[in-house]
């Protein structure tokens, strides 16, 4: 205690006495973060004066100042601290983070950077934008933030990931998804399913080959690091909890469906289905069942996160409890969730050794229904929910055998309320992400460092049909009893080490940072599952076996079937890296790497990736000294990456897809007669090797009129060479397709980003920031394999040409209908109309996809007192998608089997003669499918988020034991404009984009509380 | 400074312990140089040889393309769009795909069977292996050039790419003639007879399988008099079944027709679903024509053609095999109210054995040769003979004798005999084919019923269109800038 109180008075006897005798000194120190590191180019300012100086790169100043005098520390992105000079001729500042500006701190790969310094294109996400939202998955909640981030939900299954790409896709048939470090671990999209979104502190995504090169053979989509959160040093415990209770609900459609009544008399007037045999009046008093309401309902979601901060001296922690319970709007999906994370970070006295661990460990149990976006009436249940006729009720159903005979296609959602009673599909995912860091300063500016990190997963997926449910009974094929369990068990181990020394030097105005990096990679799969035909009803349990069926001699119908995986993963490099600045104007950075691939052992095992980079602060300049320009700042940088992800099997994930291309295979499996046989597996290719972007950017960052408008453009350009195509062989090869590396794909884009403070109105003022994030790509396919430039894929209408587009639309156009005799109508390849399209010749390139063209957001946010809002827009223009949805509804064959839309009702007939809907017999009706007829714009403008929420002045909670206090009121995908008639314009199947009967996802509105003690 | 040590420790390691992370070789591989050691291995190459088969492709063509089918009341859409039951034929189609494909496949499978056998000692099977292997080849030969080739009897017509040896995948191969073809299909059916020593086995290949081969080429190809030798050869030791047999038949029970057979079985690669609707099928051979299983309550997607229908009678055994028995007739169909639910023709012949629609594929029966030895003797002048064999068939098909047929000319026999095929080998993957070689000198073509036929007015097809020869498929267009394509394609 005395001690303590010495300490206390210090400052007050020491400023006593400079009042005497002021004398400047020279004060010295080092200034850190708080997790020790030195932190380069903290300004450090005498208070009242313009005297001042910066961190050198080992953190380090001296200044001449008088005792008594104060010293301002700041550095973007931390919070700003002062203190004053004393006794003592040294000063050593330890800041902590602010996460308000974290914002401004830019992480390069392998190491960090300022705003002012760095060269590359890049943006960072605070958690502000991230934390109490109600997704699941963090990487939906990104979506529209960044310019060139581009994220399509692909359902609405609480927590799946959605399909992201920075810059357009880079590859046709390999990996298209960015590289994920979260905390030095390297991994991927598949991780966000289980991470809590609240222990996010900072989600960087690095864009240029500036940026992403270092990372070499990974970094050809971008890269995406994510920090969590972490503890200060020499501070007391801190508790918060942030809660948020959500509902759910489906968005709306405009398919304008029939009722009961319409539905019957349109049957009755086609003589199909029940409504043929109905009189007038049974028709007018049928009920109508709104099959999306039963299917898909409203849903509950919460959220709760605890976490506890505290620093002491040596060591600092930061330690976080979540739970979530989400549930989906469709029935049977749901997401459960716990969350552990705890960060440390410790520091030796001398502060020469630095470290830090980071654990997250995290369950996820979640239901998710299969088959979405197939056909099978008795398997996707969105089928059952949209397209169901209306005039029969759930209340028909009664068990899965009554369903048996007769079977008719007009019980499909009967079927499907079977799969919800009676399929159980279960995945169970723990995932342990950990990692490990030691630095250590060797000497003066030198420092080595060891970065060790993993990520485990091990996944339990379990499907049961039911004995007694409807698809067992139809597809007993003799089994009596029949039913069929699948259990199978995914571990996942990867293992990343980096090691590193890193050199900075000062001289004169010149400062230079010099890396050299080694890194190991190592990754291994493990399956194991069966398939157990045949349950026993009096004993069965979802998971359990005491049901299992046993194999006898009578017959072969409860023979089981097991199987295994087992596959390795490998990668080694080393890199390394030159940042230089003159006189923080000029800048100057270089990174070149070899990487070596466990994939391309046989054929090209090394492959050299580099990226120079640079740029001018002109607001540093002498010449701009009283410009209204805060910054203004013009970078350029060039550069290759690699992306050795060149194929996507699906179920390894893309460490292991494809891992020996380069062997001819044999395999061992069951032949004629079921019997053992000997077949080639696959055939080698020799020749494989990186798929490789060279990318170019040009950036310009600026801050005017007192930084009230900030931002920045890019412009950018991509060039993807050697991609692995599938290159046709002939089929006497046994297969009609290698895989080669043979293509070229161009992306070129603009990007923008925004800010403007309308008012600044201070703490009790009002404040009032307009944002806008946009991003063009446009892409260019320049090269393919086939003779003449055209990947036509069979059956659908689209394919790839030279000089169009990834996935472009290409198909015979529809011309309406024929007002003489109801058919449909069509242009042949030359234009002119034709009732009989040659659907081979007839097809046109109809430069048009399903990725958007132009994307972004625009929003802004507003506090006055203590009151907040918040708005995001997110919108796309440039996309175009088949609406099969509506050629179902639209269907004249589907009367009597599936619901119509009210559009049948202007159908042509003599005496309505002008209309867009053909007659209901029109006899080329089957020729309308693969035409352009439902090909529409999904561009849409959505109000994606907004918050509205107070947050308790300091003054309401003295007294009350809490430190902050704010509620807030969320809602997600509140309004959308668009003139896509279904459910959800932006849920698609980014692997067929031509699938249909989607899992929308929900509007949702969440009631939030934060609360720090 | 012992921190650095350690850190220098940890630096080396991460240099030196690299090669674990880049050599690797994923377990359970079998590399192709070492595939094939002994006799055995051979073997087991052959059972995948055999798997590479698989007929329910044509089966569905046969069947969809032609008057065999109808779109069944309980169609989720298979036949409605713009698939082969609108006589919609391209190099897009799936039939055309999987023929090519499939037969391609089997070709290669075979040649690296017996590549390898250069290197294996001759003992045990292996000369019975290497005979089968040469007898499949000719099989996928002459399957390739019955789908592809213009006109079976002209020599100088093009086959289809011709290769003895295991191609590497810059090869693009121009097509070689029938003459080319035939003649290698000669010469490994000569190697075949000189190797192969079982003679009968209905689920292998074996000497009556090379002759039964010999017949049905010698037979499209217009060589009559050689084809009827070769049937009679084989109508020698098979007798045709009574009814009961035959209906065992069908059953996977009996196999007194059949000289061979594709054995399918539970847990086989076939053993599933397949392509519903699609030319590409491999699953069940009963699953071309029903969902679940071949009665009402099976979903029956297709049913039997009312034209082929109405060709056959009560009292003919194979009505009984043909028509399901929980079929719905229409006593009166063309005037029925609603054609589509009162006039019901569940396709039977797979029925199923282990499992519902799961049955063997029928490739030669004796019924076959009967046909080809009657088609000789019209095309020797002996009508006569002809008329007493396709009587036999029907005296063992109706179980009462039946009149003799009386035929005014050889093309009023053709038409007779096809008429016969056309009930016997119905969804046995035949029509398509004899109509083809067939159709013109018969004066028969593609002749769906009116009420089948509403539903996309494709009604009839003249057998000299071009569609009666496949289109060489997009898969080898787009590889192979040296392949031809057919005409009218």
């Amino acid at each position: 205690m005395k001690q303590k109180l010495k300490w206390m008075l210090t400052p007050l006897l020491v400023f006593c006495i400079s009042f005497s005798y002021a004398q400047e000194k020279r004060v010295s120190g080092t200034v850190t973060d708080q997790t020790g590191m030195p932190l380069p180019g903290v300004t450090v300012l005498i208070v009242g004066t313009s005297t001042g100086t910066q961190t050198d790169f080992d953190g380090n100043y001296s200044i001449n100042a008088s005792s008594g005098e104060q010293l301002r520390f700041s550095y973007i992105g931390q919070k700003t601290v002062t203190m004053t000079v004393g006794a003592s001729n040294t000063m050593d500042v330890q800041m902590s983070e602010d996460a308000e500006a974290l914002a401004e701190v830019v992480v390069l790969g392998y190491r960090t950077s300022t705003k002012e310094k760095s060269s590359i294109a890049s943006q960072t996400i605070a958690s502000e934008t991230i934390e109490n939202r109600p997704n699941a998955n963090a990487l939906q909640t990104l979506s529209g933030q960044v310019a060139g981030l581009n994220i399509l939900a692909s359902t609405g299954q609480p927590g799946a990931p959605p399909a992201v790409n920075i810059r357009g896709q880079a590859s046709i048939n390999g990996n298209t998804e960015p590289l994920y470090i979260i905390d030095d671990v390297p991994t991927d999209a598949g991780v966000f399913r289980t991470l809590n979104p609240n222990d996010i502190a900072s989600v960087s995504v690095l864009k240029d080959a500036g940026a992403t090169a270092i990372y070499g053979n990974r970094g050809a989509n971008g890269v995406i690091l994510i920090k969590t959160r972490q503890g200060n040093f020499n501070e007391g415990l801190k508790i918060s909890y942030a809660g948020l209770l959500g509902v759910s609900s489906l968005q709306g459609n405009d398919y304008d469906l029939m009722s009961s009544p319409e539905q019957l008399r349109l049957e009755n007037d086609r003589g199909r289905g029940r409504g043929a045999g109905l009189s007038d009046s049974e028709i007018a008093s049928a009920e109508t069942t709104d099959w999306a309401d039963y299917f898909f309902s409203s849903s509950l979601a919460q959220n709760h996160t605890v976490t506890m901060t505290s620093g002491a001296d040596g060591i600092s922690q930061f330690t976080s409890f979540g739970y979530s319970n989400i549930d989906g709007i469709l029935k049977n999906s749901d997401l459960q969730r716990f969350n552990i994370r705890n960060n440390i970070n410790g520091k030796s006295k001398n502060e020469k050794l630095t470290y830090g661990v980071s654990l997250g460990i995290n369950f996820a149990r979640s239901n998710e229904p299969n088959n979405i976006g197939g056909s099978g009436i008795n398997r996707n249940p969105i089928l059952g929910a949209y397209q169901s006729v209306p005039y029969i009720s759930p209340d028909d159903y009664v068990d899965g055998a009554s369903l048996l005979s007769p079977l008719s296609f007009a019980n499909t959602p009967l079927f499907l309320i079977d799969v919800q009673e009676n399929l159980f599909r279960r995945e169970d995912e723990l995932q342990l992400l950990g990692s490990f860091n030691v630095n250590y300063e060797l000497a003066k500016g030198l420092n080595a460092k060891v970065v060790m990190s993993a990520d485990y997963r091990d996944e339990t997926r379990t499907q049961a049909e039911g004995p007694l449910s409807f698809n067992a009974l139809l597809f007993a094929q003799g089994k009596d009893p029949s039913g069929t369990q699948n259990q199978d068990v995914i571990r996942q181990f990867s293992y990343n080490q980096t090691t590193s020394l890193n050199y900075n030097t000062e001289f004169g105005k010149n400062t230079l940072n010099i890396g050299a990096y080694v890194e190991y990679f190592k990754a291994h799969f493990q399956t194991f599952g069966y398939t157990q035909e045949g349950l026993n009803p009096l004993t069965f349990a979802p998971g359990d076996g005491s049901a299992f069926i046993g194999d006898n001699p009578d017959n072969d119908f409860y023979v089981d079937s097991v199987r295994a995986n087992l596959l390795d993963a490998g990668l080694f490099s080393y890199f390394t890296s030159v940042d230089y600045d003159y006189d923080g104007i000029y800048g100057l950075s270089g990174t070149l790497r070899r990487d070596a691939s466990y994939r391309f052992a046989d054929s090209n095992r090394w492959g050299t990736f580099y990226s120079l980079s640079g740029r001018i602060n002109f607001h540093n300049m002498a010449f701009m000294d009283g410009s209204v320009f805060n910054q203004l700042k013009l970078r350029g940088s060039y550069g290759t990456t690699g992306n050795q992800y060149i194929t996507l099997d699906g179920t390894p994930g893309v460490y292991f897809d494809g891992p020996d291309l380069t062997k001819d295979l044999y395999s061992t499996s069951s032949g004629y007669g079921a019997a053992n046989a000997l077949v080639l597996s696959q055939i080698g290719n020799n020749e494989l090797t990186w798929e490789t972007t060279a990318q170019a950017n040009i950036g310009l960052d600026f801050e005017v009129f007192s930084s009230r408008l900030r931002g920045s453009f890019d412009v950018y350009q991509r060039t993807t060479t050697d991609l692995f195509l599938d290159t046709p062989i002939s089929a006497i090869n046994a297969q009609t397709n290698l895989s080669r590396n043979t293509g070229e794909l161009v992306n070129r884009g603009i990007e923008f980003n925004v800010n403007y403070d309308v008012l600044r109105g201070g703490e009790d003022g009002f404040n009032l920031t307009v944002n806008a994030v946009g991003g063009l790509n446009e892409q260019e396919i320049i090269d393919l394999p086939t003779e003449d430039g055209i990947i036509d894929i069979a059956g659908a209408p689209l394919g790839y040409r030279e000089g169009g587009r990834v996935l472009e639309y290409y198909t015979y156009r529809y011309a309406g209908v024929n007002p003489e005799n109801g058919n449909l109508q069509f242009l042949t390849a030359d234009g002119e109309v034709t009732e009989n399209p040659n659907v081979d010749t007839d097809r046109v390139w109809l430069e048009s996809n399903i990725f958007p063209e132009f994307q972004g957001s625009f929003g802004f946010n507003a506090d006055y007192k203590g009151f907040f809002v918040t708005t995001q827009f997110n919108y796309a223009l440039g996309v175009d998608r088949f609406d099969f949805d509506l050629a179902g509804f639209q269907n004249p064959n589907n009367i009597g089997q599936f619901g119509s839309t009210r559009d049948l009702l202007r159908a042509w007939t003599p005496e309505n003669t002008i209309t867009d809907i053909p007659a209901l017999d029109a006899a080329n009706f089957a020729l309308g499918g693969n035409s352009t007829r439902y090909l529409t714009s999904a561009d849409f403008l959505r109000l994606r988020f907004a918050q509205i929420g107070y947050n308790f002045p300091q003054r309401l909670l003295n007294g009350t034991g809490l430190s902050n206090l704010k509620l807030f009121f969320n809602g997600e995908n509140i309004l959308t404009f668009s003139e896509w008639r279904g459910f959800d314009p932006e849920v698609n199947n980014p692997t067929d984009v031509t699938q249909f009967r989607l899992y929308p996802t929900p509007k949702t509105y969440s009631f939030g509380i934060q609360v720090g003690f | 400074m012992k921190n650095t040590k350690y850190l220098l420790i940890c630096m080396a390691l991460a240099f030196f312990g690299c090669d674990d992370a880049i050599e690797i070789d994923q377990p359970g591989r079998l590399d192709a140089g070492s595939a094939f050691q002994t006799v055995s291995d051979l073997n087991l190459g052959l059972l995948g040889l055999y798997n590479e088969f698989d007929t329910t492709p044509e089966i569905q063509f046969n069947a969809v393309f032609t008057d065999e089918l109808a779109v069944g009341f309980d169609s989720g859409g298979q036949g409605i769009g713009n698939g082969e039951y609108g006589f919609i034929l391209n190099p897009n189609s799936a039939a055309p795909i999987a023929a090519w494909v499939n037969y391609n496949d089997a070709i290669n499978v075979a040649n690296r069977i017996l590549e390898a056998s250069e290197n294996i000692a001759p003992e045990g099977d292996y000369n019975d292996i290497l005979g089968q292997t040469y007898a499949l080849r000719a099989f996928a030969y002459f399957q390739l050039i019955s789908y592809f080739s213009p006109d079976y009897s002209d020599d100088s017509a093009l086959a289809t790419i011709l290769y003895d040896f295991v191609p590497t995948p810059d090869q693009e191969l121009p097509r070689s003639t029938n003459g080319e073809v035939f003649a290698l299909i000669n010469d490994d059916l000569d190697r075949a007879e000189d190797l192969l020593t079982v003679q009968s086995d209905a689920t292998f290949v074996s000497q009556d399988f090379v002759t039964a081969l010999r017949a049905r080429m010698a037979a499209y190809r217009g060589n009559y008099a050689q084809a009827g030798t070769f049937a009679s050869e084989l109508l020698d030791k098979y007798p045709l079944a009574n009814r009961e047999q035959f209906k065992n038949m069908f059953l996977d029970e009996d196999n007194t027709e059949i000289i061979f057979k594709l054995e399918r079985t539970i847990n086989d690669d076939y053993d599933g679903q397949g392509s519903t609707g699609s030319g590409f099928a491999g699953g069940w051979a009963g699953a071309n024509f029903a969902f679940v299983n071949a009665t009402i309550e099976g979903s029956p997607y297709f049913e039997i053609g009312r034209s082929l229908f109405n060709l056959m009678e009560e009292e003919d055994v194979r009505y009984e095999v043909n028509l399901e028995p929980t079929s719905i007739v229409s006593p009166d169909y063309t005037n029925s109210d609603d054609f589509q639910n009162e006039d019901i023709l569940i396709v039977g012949k797979y029925p199923g054995n282990e499992k519902p629609l799961l049955n063997d594929l029928k490739v030669f029966r004796i019924a076959e040769m009967l046909f080809i030895n009657a088609e000789s003797l019209v095309d020797a002048g002996d009508l006569t003979g002809a008329a007493e064999l396709i009587k036999e068939l029907r005296d063992a098909r109706y179980g009462t004798p039946q009149p003799l047929p009386s035929y005014a000319n050889s093309q009023e026999a053709f038409n007779d005999i096809l008429n016969e095929r056309r009930i016997e080998l119905a969804f046995e993957g035949h029509r398509w084919k004899d109509l083809k070689r067939l159709g013109a000198t018969a004066g028969q073509s593609i002749q769906r019923d009116p009420l089948d036929c509403a539903i996309n007015d494709a009604c009839s097809l003249d057998p000299t269109d071009y569609r009666f020869t496949m289109p060489i498929p997009i898969v080898e267009l787009s590889a192979n800038p040296n392949i031809q394509q057919n005409p009218g394609y």
